[in-house]
């Protein structure tokens, strides 16, 4: 596992630092209210929150450019933020809303935004393996220089299509980077019992791609692994396998008792590796952020959080005859 | 007029449209220079390149969400699964990814990708190299389906496949493919959704889908010397489906037989029965609508029996003369 | 200002949720995040937890309780805050059950007996007006085939007008046993006419400012229709003559306990002036005549027919080869066909293939008048009323019985002589009744 990486080894302006910290902090927010609204009964079908899980997707897209691409998963409202999907569209889908993201077709485990290259989380696990290497194809063929970085977790590690991508990435020495955010389960299935092998990077091997683990809660490891990809990518010297350890806070969705591991466990990991913590700390550390400002940033996050809840139970249902559009072009 | 092939026709469609296009391109396991398990792409590779005509390893869940994951982001993929059976392994990206991405993403994707998918029996490659699969793909909305049953057919739907937005099944008939028709060199599109009439009759309504309705056209030469005069209508398109022709044929004959290779059972010939008997056409009905359909079983090895499995041109004099009381 | 712990929605399907156990006893202090409860859902236990800091000042609902969810199921707060006056709703899951009993409609069975038919033959037929219990199938299991109804249809329904038809369904009358008239038996207007039977009557009275009004439609329509019809095809000329009746008083009087016995009918004159008007027919068959197109019929049958005024109008009975009745039968066939005829019993065929009417207006104050042809007919004969009158006979006044006959016939094939000497002749025979005994 690569060493937390320091402030001074980062080319990152302290706008960018406390940028990247704030969209965290927007990631969380939005995690928890939507936690709030779904208690009071105000979300439909069910959600799954990244909660914890917040350097991984702010640190991945980083080093992304507008133009290159993402695929997600069905743990993907973070992903979205931080490929820089509007949060008050989103906050207008998790509630079924015409104005929402996908105008309330969609909901949380389908939020797409191809404008800004969120080819979709995806309901099905490791499905976004495919669909980003053909994204990158695209790419290839047309040379149009934008690579692709594909989430996925460690239970879709044990998926065929993930096997298939990789190889088929491998051969066509497409610009994507398949990056692995190891939550340590698949729903309830611990990765220890579910696979045979330390670290999940060790599979890239097999398909003759670099491939390395890291710690997915330092933001700032992160990046510097996604720009190591990004580069290679835009190389021309094909896909980069990154698995990176983190932790989900709360259950599967929202109907998870979480037996299968212990509040020990969880304390842990909320109490000594919360990304959001880690991070400010560091940057007040080396002085690039005040606690005052923190503050500050805080009380941005719930204005803007408000607004969206606000903009989101204000906005119209979609009318019963959007029903049948859209299903064909 | 130029006689060519099936497999030809099909071929020249897609040459045509890649020379068009530059977003058009083909991939598939062997369609290099081995030209594809039906010899479908022979020389293409030489005339398109390695680059266009991409050759994938056997990993039809990577190669089809590779296909709709290019088509998302622009280009125009054409995938050739080897035989329309392997796609059971791209089912997901098929299904749940292709069909329903444009509908979840609030109509901002479209996946204008052609799955081309070799079925059918008569071959003799038994039970997992001959199903007819086809009424399964269209359950499910965001796919067009479509079943050419001869060359000139298959030229004009191919390209206007891959002129579509949308994800477009393709299926070709094995049978068919060196089987020869009239076929202009010029380009020309026939659109998705209009069915057409092989021939005119006034006693039955024979709908045939795929090779039936060669063996259609078959049977109903026989029973016109008995005196029987058919219609043979061929959908062309499963999905978007012609209904209005279909419809006006069976006001007019009165009968309907609907014949079709898949196992009778949940085929898409109980969709066009159920279609008609739902319509306006039903006060028209003199006899109950008949299906003939596959038999529910595997498609065997042994030649007789895989040929008992499936509708022949006798099954389909047999069904008429009943239509008609004879 | 106490905050309300409601039953969170668990999972996606949660309707409501049964409360476990209180993790936190009332007066408790629980932090945000604590467990307060433990909750069954649909699927699982989960925990209820603290929204905000504070004492858990009242819990609503005992362990094991279900609840909705979004229901208050506790209240947290400042310590020593009251919750008293807080209204909270409550809820049992036996509402809910109670609210979703539903009940099982059950559907009405299906006439079994329904004939086998394609939708083909089944619209033909109703367009039609056929009912497809008369039609034999000749598809598989007797099923009815779209020509089947084809053939029905060539070989009935166009035997018929469109005119009749159109009567037959305004009357509702089944025409299947109506024996046509016109050319190859086609059922004219007038075979339904004759054999229109009076038990249907649509009459929907609309009053308004006193006056009446009736629909102009059924039997009284086809009477109006007969008539102009009558009146304006056929010249119509009548003939009157006084007859002395005297003798058939006497008659009568002798007969009427003969024919009593016999019969258990009393005699009236309205039988022997049919009678004799039947024997006169047989005797001058240039008027015992129809018209049908190009041809004149010289009927070799007596039929005549006996107007009977019923409610909202008349039909007109049958006595089929009255010629050759003796007068108890006629009498009792007259009075048999008379109280069907108001009871509206009549059969079609006791309405058919009459070839002279006679009208009896006898029983009122009329003396002559001049009756409409009952077409196809070519002749009609009034009969008025009978009184005595002084009359000169030989020269000297008695007091007779005396009765006017009005004939009217159709001057396009019968003329003034013949006629004239029919009448004459039944005059004759009324007075001299004897005569019918030759």
């Amino acid at each position: 596992m690569s060493n937390a990486a320091t402030l001074k080894s980062s080319s990152i302006t302290p706008e960018k630092l406390k940028s990247m910290l704030y969209d965290m902090m927007v990631i969380r927010n939005f995690e928890e209210t939507l936690k709030k609204l779904y208690q009071q009964g105000k979300i439909h079908g069910t959600m799954h929150l990244c909660i914890g899980q917040e350097a991984t997707a702010v640190g991945a897209c980083v080093p992304l450019t507008k133009e290159d691409k993402i695929t997600s998963t069905h743990r993907g409202h973070g992903h979205s933020i931080a490929k820089g999907t509007d949060v008050m569209k989103m906050m207008a889908e998790l509630l079924g809303k015409e104005t929402g993201t996908c105008k309330g077709k969609g909901g949380s485990m389908h939020i797409a935004d191809l404008d800004v290259g969120n080819l979709g989380a995806n309901g099905i696990v490791c499905a976004g393996l495919p669909l980003g290497t053909g994204a990158a194809l695209t790419s290839k063929m047309k040379n149009l220089g934008y690579v692709v970085l594909c989430f996925f977790g460690d239970g879709a590690t044990n998926e065929g299509a993930f096997h298939e991508s990789l190889n088929l990435a491998s051969v066509w020495k497409l610009p994507v980077i398949f990056f692995c955010e190891n939550n340590l389960y698949g729903m309830s299935g611990s990765i220890k019992e579910m696979t045979n092998i330390e670290n999940i990077a060790e599979r890239g091997a097999a398909y003759g791609i670099p491939s390395e683990t890291i710690s997915g809660n330092d933001i700032l490891t992160v990046v510097e692994a996604v720009e190591r990809a990004v580069e290679r990518a835009r190389n021309g010297e094909g896909p980069t396998l990154i698995e990176a350890h983190t932790y989900r806070w709360e259950g599967h969705s929202r109907s998870d008792a979480r037996k299968y591991r212990t509040r020990e466990e969880e304390k842990d990991w909320k109490k000594h590796r919360d990304p959001i913590a880690l991070f400010k700390q560091k940057l007040i550390e080396e002085n690039i952020l005040t606690e005052e400002e923190y503050g500050e940033m805080e009380k941005k996050v719930q204005t803007l959080m408000d607004n969206a809840v606000e903009f989101a139970v204000n906005s119209k249902a979609p009318d019963l005859d959007t029903l049948m559009t859209d299903i064909y072009a | 007029m130029r006689e060519i092939t099936y497999s030809e026709a099909i071929r020249e469609a897609m040459s045509q449209e890649m020379r068009n296009n530059q977003d058009v391109f083909i991939m598939g396991e062997d369609i290099g220079v081995y030209g594809g398990a039906f010899g479908l792409t022979n020389g293409m590779i030489e005339e398109f390149g390695p680059e266009r005509v991409r050759i994938t390893p056997i990993s039809e869940a990577a190669i089809s969400g590779c296909a709709v994951g290019a088509a998302m982001t622009g280009m125009r993929p054409i995938l050739e699964i080897q035989f329309s059976d392997f796609i059971m392994i791209a089912m997901d990206n098929i299904v749940n990814q292709a069909a329903k991405n444009r509908y979840m993403f609030g109509g901002k994707a479209k996946v204008p990708v052609v799955v081309r998918l070799p079925g059918g029996s008569g071959a003799g490659f038994a039970a997992q190299h001959s199903q007819s699969l086809e009424a399964w793909m269209t359950h499910v909305p965001g796919l067009k389906v479509v079943q050419p049953s001869n060359a000139y057919d298959a030229k004009g739907l191919m390209k206007a496949a891959i002129k579509d937005d949308n994800p477009v099944l393709f299926y070709e008939h094995k049978m068919l493919y060196p089987v020869k028709g009239e076929v202009p060199e010029e380009e020309y599109e026939i659109p998705l959704g209009k069915a057409d009439i092989k021939k005119s009759g006034t006693d039955i309504s024979i709908v045939a889908t795929g090779i039936m309705v060669n063996r259609a056209m078959e049977a109903a030469a026989e029973l016109e010397n008995e005196g029987i005069n058919v219609e043979v209508i061929d959908p062309r398109t499963l999905v978007p489906l012609d209904t209005e022709t279909i419809l006006e044929s069976v006001k007019k004959t009165s009968r309907v037989l609907v014949v079709y290779e898949a196992v009778k059972r949940g085929g898409y010939g109980a969709e066009i029965a159920s279609m008609i008997a739902e319509s306006d056409a039903f006060d028209y009905l003199d006899a109950p609508i008949r299906r003939l359909g596959g038999v529910a079983a595997p498609i065997p090895y042994n030649p007789e029996l895989e040929k008992a499995a499936v509708p022949q041109v006798n099954d389909i004099i047999k069904e008429c003369r009943k239509l008609m009381n004879k | 200002m106490a905050t309300e712990v409601v039953m969170p929605k668990l999972g996606a399907t949660m309707e409501e949720g049964t409360i476990v156990s209180w993790l936190a006893q009332v007066g408790e202090v629980v932090e945000e995040g604590d467990a307060i409860a433990e909750v069954q859902t649909d699927k699982i236990v989960l925990e209820v937890e603290a929204e905000t800091t504070g004492v858990l000042l009242k819990t609503l609902y005992d362990e094991g309780s279900t609840v909705k969810v979004q229901e208050v199921i506790a209240y947290l707060g400042e310590e020593g805050e009251s919750v008293d006056g807080i209204d909270h709703k409550s809820f049992s899951a036996s509402q809910a059950a109670a609210a979703e009993d539903s009940a099982i409609q059950e559907r009405p069975f299906e006439n079994p007996n329904k004939k086998r038919r394609t939708p083909a033959a089944r619209k033909l037929a109703e367009a039609n007006h056929i009912d497809l219990r008369r039609i034999s199938g000749s598809g598989p299991k007797g099923r009815i085939q779209k020509n089947d109804v084809e053939n029905y249809l060539v070989e009935n329904t166009k035997k018929i007008t469109p005119l009749a038809e159109k009567i037959a369904v305004d009357l509702g009358i089944d025409y299947k046993n109506v024996t046509g008239t016109g050319s190859n038996g086609k059922i004219v207007k007038a075979d339904l006419l004759t054999s229109n039977p009076t038990n249907e009557s649509h009459v929907q009275p609309a009053i308004q400012q006193g006056e009446k009004r009736v629909p102009f439609k059924g039997i009284r329509k086809v009477i109006a229709d007969r008539m102009v019809q009558s009146a304006n095809t056929a010249p119509h000329v009548t003939l009157t003559s006084e007859v002395d009746m005297t003798n058939c008083v006497r008659l009568r009087k002798e007969l009427l306990p003969v024919i009593e016995k016999i019969s258990g009918c009393r005699l009236s004159f309205n039988e022997i002036i049919f009678k004799a008007t039947a024997h006169t027919l047989q005797r001058h068959p240039d008027i015992n005549v129809s018209l049908d197109k190009n041809e004149i019929v010289y009927h070799t049958n007596v039929n005549v027919g006996m107007a009977v005024a019923v409610p909202n109008g008349l039909v007109v009975p049958v006595v089929k080869n009255a010629n050759q009745m003796g007068l108890a039968a006629l009498t009792e066939e007259c009075k048999a066909l008379g109280k069907r005829a108001r009871e509206g019993k009549l059969l079609p065929e006791q309405m058919q293939n009459g070839t002279f009417t006679i009208s009896n207006l006898g029983m009122y104050a009329v003396d002559g008048f001049t009756p409409i042809i009952n077409q196809p007919e070519s002749a009609i004969l009034g009969v008025g009323t009978i009184k005595e009158k002084p009359v000169v006979i030989n020269g000297e006044i008695s007091i007779r019985s005396m009765m006017v006959l009005s004939l009217s016939f159709d001057h396009r094939i019968i003329d003034g002589a013949p006629a004239a000497a029919f009448i004459t002749d039944l005059k004759e025979t009324l007075e001299n009744p004897f005569k019918l005994i030759v």
